[in-house]
């Protein structure tokens, strides 16, 4: 009998209870609890990833700010972006409402963004402080066991074949990840794969074992069956987005998703890299962990 | 056990053989005549020509480091455009893409471009958003408008550019675009068969 009445007791003052704040994003849309599915080990890799994120919406500002929920409590260092950084004109008002303003919170807490150039991008972004470009269409970095290249697929000339060969053949890093904007692989029915690209580039990621592709371009998340050992991503609807646009019947698809904007954080802990791809709203869309190969 | 991962490890080298020799076929150039070599060099020198001009002129402009503001930027293009529309004031189609060298370039998209496989290329150049771009040498290339990207297949055939200047499609047509400014340096109409 005391034992109900407290239980009653318990319920009522549930009820009256004032509720959580409900979160609400820039469009007013309530998000998902953040829910991290990566291992946060000691000493790992951590970085996030957008692609084709300069249009200025309010729906880019929601990712970043996302972006900023989820290194609360998943302190990645840096941001790769796979072009498209400004859309539609690069005043510098542009850069300030398509890039400084929606990732405002990341780069006060000193988030480093490594830029990779898409077709609506001027030359000129390598030259701009906070993409870390040093001046150039296409550059490498390390960070622990981890190479990344930063490559200019709007225009693979002659020198830049020659420059990646060069590079990946003397590169002794554990994990090569190359990112750029056109896909190689892709499902999306606006652009799809790039034939003509992955022609050129691909034996040269087989023959020095580049493990990681990420990608853009297309407006919708893809996690692409392993094409020759590689792992391919299309991540390119951090500000843009085409609902509807990946074909169902795709064989090339492991995952994918077109319905709203989304980013992805990576994890890189010794021979384990560790992927979670995140909505808009914070619903985790694609998470897994790739074994690297060894070659 | 021992015979298995020997014979990965053969199958991957196979693997890798034959990408890299179908990679040097792609990137081959198509067989040159001493005409179109001549062709060549000539263009080749009148975009020296152009660079030499054009990295004078960069030296009156505003300095831009690779740590740059968008101001800074801004100020930079603006002026390297404008001393270049100036300076080549009398520019007009054709002093780069002299006959000779308009017909070599012509075959070259032609043999790149034929074939059913290669619809989704000329689908992908001709889908490529460049309305406000205003085909005339000297003006630039408008900042609204995006790049098509040009195939890595063929910028292997086509003469190598310097780093100041890149090639583009508009629709058939092919320009040759300051790559900083985007000043329009030269265009072929209807390039594209």
């Amino acid at each position: 009998m005391r034992r109900n009445f407290l239980l009653a007791l318990l319920i009522s003052a549930t009820l009256f209870l004032p509720a959580p704040a409900q979160q609400l994003n820039n469009a007013g849309v309530k998000t998902a609890p953040v829910k991290l599915t990566l291992p946060v080990k000691d000493g790992s890799v951590r970085f996030a990833v957008i692609g084709d994120t300069g249009s200025g919406t309010d729906k880019q500002r929601d990712v970043g700010t996302m972006m900023a929920q989820y290194r609360a409590v998943y302190p990645f260092e840096f941001v790769l972006m796979m072009g498209d950084n400004l859309y539609g004109g690069e005043a510098p008002k542009d850069f300030e409402k398509k890039f400084s303003e929606p990732y405002k919170a990341l780069l006060d807490n000193k988030v480093k963004f490594y830029a990779s150039l898409g077709n609506h991008d001027q030359a000129l972004q390598v030259n701009y402080a906070n993409f870390n470009m040093n001046g150039k269409e296409y550059y490498r970095f390390k960070k622990g066991n981890v190479a990344f290249y930063a490559l200019n697929s709007n225009y693979m000339d002659k020198k830049q074949v020659e420059w990646l060969e060069s590079e990946l053949s003397k590169d002794t890093s554990d994990w090569k990840v190359c990112f750029f904007h056109h896909p190689p692989y892709s499902s999306a029915k606006k652009h799809g794969s790039d034939p003509q690209l992955r022609e050129v580039v691909e034996p040269i990621f087989i023959k020095y074992g580049v493990n990681v592709v990420l990608t853009g371009h297309d407006h919708v998340y893809e996690r692409i069956k392993p094409q020759k050992g590689i792992y391919y991503f299309v991540s390119g609807a951090g500000g843009q987005l085409r609902a509807g646009d990946v074909k169902e019947t795709s064989a090339l698809v492991e995952k994918s998703y077109d319905r709203d904007n989304h980013f992805m954080l990576f994890e890189v802990a010794g021979d384990q890299m560790y992927f979670q791809a995140i909505s808009r709203t914070g619903e985790t869309i694609d998470s897994g962990v790739i074994a690297r190969v060894k070659h | 056990m021992k015979k298995r991962k020997y014979l990965s490890v053969v199958v991957c080298a196979l693997l890798a053989t034959t990408a890299l020799a179908q990679n040097k076929s792609a990137l081959a150039p198509p067989p040159i005549s001493p005409a179109d070599k001549a062709a060549i060099q000539t263009f080749e020198k009148q975009v020296n020509d152009y660079i030499n001009l054009r990295n004078k002129l960069r030296e009156n402009a505003p300095k831009l480091s690779k740590d740059s503001t968008p101001e800074q930027i801004h100020a930079y293009r603006t002026a390297l455009e404008q001393s270049l529309r100036s300076a080549r004031a009398n520019a007009k189609r054709g002093d780069l893409f002299r006959p000779e060298t308009a017909d070599y370039i012509r075959r070259t998209l032609k043999l790149e471009f034929q074939g059913k496989d290669r619809q989704q290329l000329r689908d992908t150049i001709f889908e490529t958003e460049t309305q406000g771009v205003v085909l005339r040498v000297n003006y630039p290339y408008a900042q609204t408008a995006e790049f098509s990207e040009m195939p890595a297949t063929l910028l292997a055939k086509l003469p190598q550019l310097p780093k100041e200047v890149r090639y583009r499609f508009v629709g058939r047509n092919m320009l040759l675009v300051d790559r900083e400014s985007n000043v329009i340096i030269d265009y072929m109409p209807d390039a594209l068969p």
